[in-house]
């Protein structure tokens, strides 16, 4: 029985701009990853390191409230004992973390606005850096590998080339369906928390102190997105079995930490350190191979963007990105033209 | 009649090999099949036409849009049904169509109705919200079809859009090609291998060999033979009148069929043949112009020489 039978009519409604074509590409695209039950069991996971975080910012709120109150009630300077307590307890849990030195010589100078956009940053850092790290190595383990090796297995390029659909809106199409999931699991996220703390400061007064950290969520967003897209789709260009991009997906990140991890073990080994000494970590040779991991690439990276590593510093991870970035997008684009 | 692909001495090289060669043609508004071997260069020349492949020289327009530089512009108001079997993985027949109108800038609301509508004008029922994974070649050609027309193209490229069907839906799929024609006045171009598709719809046939285009007629032209010949059908006697009829000037053929066809160079035939009946005392059935097989002519055409002269 026919659904809604008024045989072949003209086309009347006008036809939306050209410019937004990609859109239909990438709506599918979320339309399809949003089947998978383990995409929305990530997704929701990948929401849970908010509350921990959210908690820390309440802590620390608290404890920047008292100290701002009582400098106001002339009770003296800043609570030093307190903050160095603070500091004390923060640098013994975290020594492995990135910029925990950067904390504790702010935490020393006693500038209220300063400790707080400067907590504020590591922490959303860290943020990044940790826990959503590891939520996007399975999310765009996940979406991605299927995006191009699919289209490749069914042939489906025809069906996208023979529209007015360019290859570069294709492939741009392509990159923004793990971009919206990682901006879901990490942007969105940021910025919450950050509005969250802000909720807990004592007043406005303290987003003039704190406005630079929803532009450096949103930079870093950006940092993130663009190179690990990039290789995620490149992998999955690269063959028309989407285990196949998706088992690589996993090398590129294991072999490259794995290897730089080794070199962290015979550093911490030849210098009769333990592994995570920071001494380990700032030695030569450490650095200088940091960046054939993508995950201390992307962490340079994230660290130069929220202000706790200098360009001079963090420039091996950045050119990497790049290299990289430039490497996947090449072939991406080769791959994608070659049916053609 | 205005052409609506201008072809100008077109070549296409891939590497060591010469796809087109020197191609000249102007196809006309209609329907128009487009015949060759395997490997004669049909692919390619829709690729060039569709504008994702470059010509290596020459000139090329299609709907007056430059096929080098405008490409965009062409895909935007044609319909692409391609030979192979692709589809998006995942998508319901429904949303695959809507898919493919979003694709062409359909707002998405208006590409979901419109998907329905193409969908009923193709017969295709509850099904439509199956995978496409899972269709059946038949099915999967009417998503492929539907997708090519749900954006109202002007042109509709088809390559080989029967294969896979059965008979009654393959005659099914020419009466809605036919149809779109004749009412909506959409132009076609058939690439196809089934020659009885081209004979029962085309009005035009451009048969493509070696990279060349060997030969481009209206179909009405490539009925008619070289030489005028008849199909004689007779009550009785048909042996007789054939005995009489063969002369040096005039060739009989007896037909499995009981028919006889008889050609000649001499303009006079029917006279001929009249006066024969006449002799013999043969009572003639019918007598109708024979009409030459368009597989007669494809194989004349495409075994042909290398070097023969292009036909255009």
């Amino acid at each position: 029985m026919p659904i809604h039978d008024v045989g072949y009519r003209r086309l009347t409604n006008e036809k939306n701009s050209s410019l937004f074509r990609w859109l239909a590409i990438c709506r599918i695209g979320v339309q399809l990853a949003l089947k998978s039950k383990w995409v929305k069991r990530i997704m929701l996971t990948a929401w849970l390191p908010m509350t921990y975080w959210a908690a820390g910012f309440f802590v620390i709120e608290k404890q920047l409230i008292a100290d701002q109150l009582s400098i106001m009630e002339g009770g003296g300077s800043l609570n030093q004992a307190a903050m160095l307590a603070l500091t004390e307890s923060i640098t013994n849990r975290f020594s492995f973390f990135l910029g925990v030195d950067d904390l504790q010589n702010v935490f020393r100078s006693g500038d209220i606005p300063e400790i707080r956009n400067t907590i504020w940053r590591w922490m959303l850092m860290s943020f990044f850096r940790y826990p959503q790290a590891i939520v996007i190595l399975f999310l765009v383990g996940f979406i991605a590998p299927s995006l191009i090796s699919q289209d490749i297995r069914s042939r489906a390029f025809l069906l996208y080339f023979s529209r007015p659909i360019s290859k570069l809106e294709y492939i741009f199409g392509k990159i923004c369906v793990p971009s919206i999931f990682i901006t879901l699991v990490t942007t969105l996220p940021a910025l919450c928390l950050y509005m969250i703390a802000l909720l807990m400061s004592p007043d406005i007064s303290t987003f003039p102190q704190t406005w630079d950290i929803p532009v450096r969520i949103i930079i870093a967003t950006f940092g993130l997105v663009i190179p690990t897209s990039a290789v995620a789709l490149m992998l999955s260009s690269l063959t028309q079995e989407s285990r196949f991009a998706n088992f690589s997906w996993f090398a590129v990140w294991g072999l490259g930490h794995g290897a730089w991890l080794t070199i962290v073990l015979a550093t911490a080994l030849q210098m009769g350190l333990p592994l995570w000494d920071p001494e380990v970590m700032r030695s030569e040779v450490v650095t200088n191979w940091s960046a054939i991991s993508l995950y201390n690439s992307l962490g340079s990276l994230q660290s130069y963007i929220f202000g706790f590593e200098t360009f001079a510093e963090s420039w091996r991870g950045i050119i990497s990105l790049f290299g990289i970035t430039a490497f996947s997008m090449t072939i991406l684009y080769r791959r994608v033209s070659s049916p053609m | 009649m205005t052409s609506l692909i201008s072809l100008k001495q077109i070549t296409k090289s891939y590497k060591s090999m010469q796809a087109l060669d020197g191609i000249d043609l102007e196809v006309r508004a209609g329907i128009t099949g487009l015949l060759g071997p395997n490997g004669a260069g049909k692919s390619t020349l829709i690729k060039l036409l569709l504008g994702l492949v470059q010509p290596t020289s020459g000139t090329a327009s299609f709907l007056g849009f430059d096929v080098r530089k405008q490409g965009r512009e062409i895909r935007n108001r044609i319909g692409y049904m391609p030979e192979d079997d692709c589809y998006i993985s995942g998508l319901s027949g429904v949303n695959a169509v809507q898919f493919s109108g979003c694709l062409s800038g359909i707002p998405k609301t208006e590409s979901l109705r419109r998907a329905h509508e193409i969908l009923d004008f193709c017969d295709m029922k509850q099904e439509r919200y199956r995978m496409v994974d899972t269709y059946s070649t038949g099915m999967r050609q009417k998503i492929k079809f539907a997708s090519a027309i749900v954006h109202d193209p002007e042109f509709l490229i088809l390559d080989e859009p029967t294969s896979g069907l059965d008979p009654e839906e393959r005659e099914t799929l020419l009466k809605r090609i036919r149809l779109l024609a004749s009412q909506m006045g959409k132009s076609v171009l058939i690439s196809t291998h089934i020659l009885p598709d081209v004979q029962a719809i085309c009005d035009d046939v451009v048969i493509l060999s070696q990279g060349k285009v060997k030969l481009y007629e209206p179909l009405a032209n490539l009925n008619r033979t070289t030489n005028p010949s008849f199909c004689i059908r007779a009550i009785d006697n048909i042996d007789q009148l054939a005995q009489a009829l063969d002369t040096d000037d005039v060739e009989v053929i007896k037909n499995p069929d009981g028919t006889l066809t008889v050609a000649s160079q001499a303009p006079e035939l029917p006279e001929i043949i009249w006066k024969a009946a006449y002799q013999t005392g043969v009572n003639i059935q019918s007598l109708i112009p024979a009409r030459n097989s368009l597989e007669e002519v494809f194989l004349s055409t495409v075994t042909e020489s290398p070097n023969t002269e292009e036909v255009n």
